[in-house]
């Protein structure tokens, strides 16, 4: 026994795609029992548009957590409606993990998300505003700014201001100063906000 | 121009914003060496001043500069024995797992990508041979993978500075290498152990063929990626591997920034990522 | 000095506690998700884990689990999310935390419950 070479210079073992790569059997593999025959399924399913409304209701099931990156990566790559609402679905779930999943997911399609994001910043739940001000963190789009602005002047939320306001001392301009004193002087009981406030101003006229 | 200078709070803005993208933490002690290389980043793009700089650094769509500043600021070199401790996690912790619930005998294979100039995978083989009673028992192979075509060219030759020896013990110097003028030639058995192929990683046709390994070195590669080319690699490695595989990063080099797909496990000489054994339903 | 881990992704959540518990004369450490919150906790022991929920790639419910099912010392945990449902109090406690707090929480809110999980401080 010892140190050899691949004997077949090939090291491939065997190809996992048995199934004909058409869209429908890949649909099928979608529920194979193997977690490995779904991801491949997932991953092939990039080239059929029409399986997003599947891929989004399989994520919602899907206990495997390479299969759901698998999932989210093709989603991403559609960006189409149905896959963008699927995503938005997510972020209502009761799982985090899946929450998460989405959330970062979204981040990587600005302009398919930016003329949802608005709704996104107004929606009942205070949960899903958080979760839109964390998807704004790394969405690169020229309106982030002025969204947060936003947030801080309107939400009712104590929450949602905090999160938003963690950012904006990263991305904030002059313009955040005047809206920001604002919600200073609104929480002066909250150490918090006076803290986070504070240090984004520092930061924004520093920088 | 005026010289472009860092205040405090810019320092700390970027400290945060680098170590969320890369996990790389600077203490306030490494100001300096960080705000350096923060200037000469900030000239070279004709960014002007730190705001706008950081901004490109943001936003950026391509994280081209980001990969720049990330390389500027962690050191690449490779040399043998570096980050010794992970191949003695290799001989005393990972090989006996596996080969206490492998239930054939077929060989163990390892991956080591990037190879770069090949003392990485040579170095593996020299420790199995040196340090794991295994290998009498053992059939294992080592399969080494660079983007690079000069450089596995140079990794198949298997010459070396004196530079990138002076970890190895005098003992191990002697046995496996032969001084020729400057450099030290690595013997024949060990070149002949070590499988040199090119992949790049990024891509799945490179890729598709690498399965059923064990255990995948991936060093000081994935700082270098953006974040949605480190989450694809994961996910190669992955399909490339064993239930209960085994993938070993660089020392500033974290999972925690890019998946969720491995197990961490701790061992006595190393943190490791392990893809699970069973694979849910 | 006792050691505590701040495990939050937003960094000026992070920083704050970190004033907060670092002026009562505590070693504070920080990870930004539950995975690197598991790497920091595997190589170093901690005396106290001050661990947000929604966090990406893993979660605090996560972490709490992962960690409470490795072979280390068990420190206590103080759960600190935005949520205030009992609901996900209960979630938190079956993850393996010891205490709640709902986000923000004042400083002195914070340290009452830290020296209860491990005693006063400059000790
Ligand atoms: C700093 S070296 C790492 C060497 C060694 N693993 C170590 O840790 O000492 C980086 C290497 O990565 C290779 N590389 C860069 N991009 C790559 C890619 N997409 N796929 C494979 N290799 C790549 C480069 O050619 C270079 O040799």
């Amino acid at each position: 026994m010892a140190l050899i070479k691949t004997q077949t210079h090939q090291p491939i073992a065997h190809d996992e795609r048995k199934q004909a790569r058409d869209c429908n059997s890949l649909l099928l593999e979608l529920e194979n029992d193997n977690p490995m025959a779904r991801r491949w399924a997932a991953r092939d399913l990039a080239d059929c548009p029409a399986a997003s409304a599947a891929l989004v209701s399989r994520l919602q099931l899907e206990d495997d957590v390479s299969v759901r990156e698998v999932i989210l990566t093709t989603l991403t790559v559609m960006g189409n409606e149905v896959a963008v609402v699927g995503l938005v679905n997510c972020l209502r779930s009761e799982k985090v993990a899946l929450r998460n999943e989405a959330i970062e997911a979204m981040k990587q399609l600005p302009d398919e998300v930016a003329p949802i994001m608005r709704g996104l910043l107004a929606d009942a739940d205070p949960d899903v505003r958080i979760f839109a001000v964390n998807i704004l963190e790394s969405l690169r789009h020229p309106e982030v700014e002025s969204w947060l602005i936003s947030v801080i002047d309107h939400d009712p939320e104590l929450n949602v201001c905090a999160t938003a306001v963690d950012l904006l001392g990263e991305v904030g301009s002059s313009a955040s100063r005047e809206p920001l004193l604002r919600l200073k002087a609104r929480y002066t009981q909250v150490p918090y906000i006076q803290f986070a406030t504070d240090l984004a101003l520092k930061r924004i006229s520093d920088g | 121009m005026a010289a472009i200078s860092i205040s405090e709070s810019e320092f700390e803005k970027f400290r945060e914003f680098f170590y969320r993208k890369t996990g790389i933490q600077f203490e306030s002690s490494k100001r300096y060496f960080v705000d350096k290389r923060l200037e000469e980043r900030i000239e070279l793009t004709h960014s002007g001043n730190f705001r706008a700089y950081f901004t490109k650094l943001r936003f950026e769509a391509s994280g081209a500069e980001l990969q720049q500043l990330t390389n500027l600021m962690t050191v690449n070199e490779t040399y043998f024995f570096r980050e010794e401790y992970q191949f003695q996690c290799l001989v005393k912790s990972l090989l006996p797992e596996i080969t206490g619930r492998k239930r054939d005998n077929t060989p163990i294979r390892i991956w080591a990508i990037p190879s770069s100039s090949g003392e990485e995978a040579y170095s593996i083989a020299i420790y199995l041979l040196e340090f794991w009673a295994g290998i009498n028992d053992w059939d294992i192979e080592i399969i080494s993978s660079d983007i690079d075509t000069k450089i596995l060219a140079l990794a198949r030759h298997g010459q070396y500075s004196v530079r990138s020896v002076q970890h190895l013990p005098e003992k191990l110097l002697r046995k496996y290498f032969t001084r020729q003028a400057e450099n030290y030639q690595i013997c024949d058995d060990l070149r002949e152990a070590v499988e040199f192929t090119r992949v790049n990683l990024s891509e799945r046709i490179d890729t598709r063929a690498y399965r059923n390994f064990d255990i995948i070195f991936c060093r000081n590669l994935l700082i270098y990626f953006d974040d949605a080319s480190r989450k694809a690699a994961a996910e190669t490695f992955y399909d490339a591997m064993k239930p209960g595989a085994y993938i070993c990063l660089g020392h500033s080099e974290s999972m925690s920034r890019f998946s969720s797909l491995y197990k961490v496990r701790k061992f006595p000489e190393a943190i490791v990522y392990q893809k699970p054994l069973l694979e849910a339903r | 000095m006792k050691r505590i881990l701040i495990v939050d992704d937003a960094a000026t959540v992070r920083l704050y506690h970190r004033q907060i518990l670092e002026a009562a004369g505590y070693k504070v450490y920080e990870a930004v998700n539950g995975i690197e919150a598991l790497e920091k906790s595997l190589q170093q022991p901690f005396d106290l884990y001050v661990v947000d929920i929604n966090m990406p790639k893993l979660d605090g419910y996560g972490f709490l689990r992962e960690l409470r099912s490795q072979d280390i010392y068990q420190a206590p945990a103080i759960m600190v999310s935005t949520e205030a449902q009992t609901s996900d109090h209960q979630q938190a406690f079956a993850a393996g935390a010891n205490a709640y707090l709902v986000k923000p929480v004042k400083p002195e809110q914070l340290l009452i419950q830290v020296k209860l999980m491990i005693g006063e401080a400059r000790g």
